[in-house]
């Protein structure tokens, strides 16, 4: 149930029984079965969520209805609107479950609370914030400079596992690309 | 709330566990019905679908399954139930709000059976100590949530608990029963509640209500 929240705590900073006790008091396990929202928008967003089990994606949806793919969240990632958690403005991305997931979830209160009485989870939330800013910037970097095909090849070596659960057009999305496109893009990639 | 959210009840197959479930049916809630005899609670569901065909209803026959995937669990089970259920559903409660409902009455319905420095929603708290427990849905009998307004007049619906965003929700949950909501205060008012109710039931007994009898409070 937190199996994989544990091992990655421990992996950035090493707890103790007793302190992996007290911060388990804080969170909270939750199931979300395929299709179901965590978060849409217009909602406040309450909560980080670690996926333990499952995939998530957190998406916006503009004028016309398109869906556009903010963040994918697997086993061992980190997904929330974060903008609207830390604020408390309404959320402007949907987050739902692409798979059936189990979640551990940390509420805004107890989030807070761990920040200021226990350092080690400070230390973690830093080191997770600074690892999802990097990953932010690479993303940013290769839309405004490489080319299409460069962008899947590295978003296919950096996500393998990624390609073989998400189907095409939501991947064709979070690259910012239609559908047809990725495929075009795909054909050239495998006849080269 | 736009993100709907969902409601074990366990114990879905009683009489207030069934009432509960129809009352809320007509929000945007996912109803998680649990209950040891499936087949009763399918029944419970089917009815529901039929009136609302728009709700969210599913069965369980696994309390811990059903409060891991909720969001707001209520305990609709007698208080001598209460131990086990929590012992089931511990693991999975954390930070999660519990409704406690039940009121500890003795078997002759003329005393509780709890210490009179505690209530049912204090020792459901003591048992999960790391969920945020409320009492509602405790002064209204099961007939009650089909007829909220009883004599042109909408029933009162008491709550008590001690996280204000759970009592916010748990509000939420009565306003879209029907009945209207009075925050009574902390968690320790819940002994004072179930007292109320103790002593409705023996005028129910004694005045032949049938049942359908509820609390209101009148003011300036």
């Amino acid at each position: 149930m937190y199996t994989l929240y544990f091992q990655h705590f421990n992996s950035k900073v090493r707890l103790t029984e007793e302190e992996q006790e007290l911060i388990k008091s804080y969170l909270t396990l939750k199931k979300l079965r395929k299709k179901q929202y965590l978060l849409q928008e217009g909602d406040v967003c309450k909560v980080i969520a670690f996926v333990e089990k499952g995939a998530l994606r957190a998406y916006s949806v503009d004028e016309n209805s398109n869906e556009h793919i903010i963040q994918f969240g697997l086993e061992g990632w980190t997904i929330s609107d974060l903008y609207s958690f830390l604020t408390g403005e309404p959320a402007t991305y949907n987050i739902d479950a692409l798979e059936d997931s189990e979640l551990v979830l940390i509420s805004k209160s107890a989030h807070e609370e761990l920040l200021q009485t226990m350092p080690k989870y400070e230390t973690f939330t830093r080191l997770n914030i600074t690892g999802a800013y990097l990953a932010m910037q690479r993303r940013l970097t290769s839309i405004i400079s490489a080319s299409v095909e460069e962008r899947y090849q590295d978003f296919i070596n950096l996500y393998p596992h990624i390609v073989q659960r998400v189907p095409q057009h939501m991947i064709a999305s979070y690259m910012g690309l239609t559908p047809e496109t990725l495929s075009r893009i795909r054909k050239r990639i495998s006849s080269k | 709330m736009k993100t709907m959210q969902t409601i074990a009840i366990i114990g879905a197959s009683g009489n207030m566990g069934s009432a509960i479930p129809r009352g809320l049916a007509k929000g945007n809630y996912r109803l998680l019905l649990c209950a040891n005899d499936l087949d009763k609670v399918q029944t419970v569901a089917e009815e529901i679908k039929s009136s609302h065909p728009g709700a969210e209803v599913a069965v369980s026959d696994c309390s811990r399954d059903a409060s891991w995937e909720a969001d707001i669990i209520i305990a609709a089970v007698p208080y001598s139930a209460e131990r086990e259920v929590a012992e089931k559903i511990k693991a999975v409660a954390n930070q999660k709000i519990v409704i406690s409902i039940a009121n500890p009455l003795n078997d002759t319905y003329d005393g509780l059976v709890t210490a009179p420095d505690t209530s049912a929603a204090e020792e459901l708290q003591k048992l999960l100590p790391n969920a945020k427990v409320v009492k509602a849905f405790n002064t209204t009998f099961a007939a009650d949530f089909a007829t909220p307004v009883i004599d042109g007049k909408q029933a009162d619906a008491f709550v008590a608990g001690d996280d204000q965003e759970a009592l916010q929700t748990v509000v939420e949950l009565v306003e879209t029963v029907g009945f209207n909501p009075i925050v009574a205060g902390s968690l320790a008012v819940s002994g004072t509640l179930e007292r109320m109710q103790l002593l409705l039931i023996q005028l129910n007994m004694k005045n032949g209500y049938n049942w359908l009898a509820d609390w209101k409070i009148l003011h300036h």
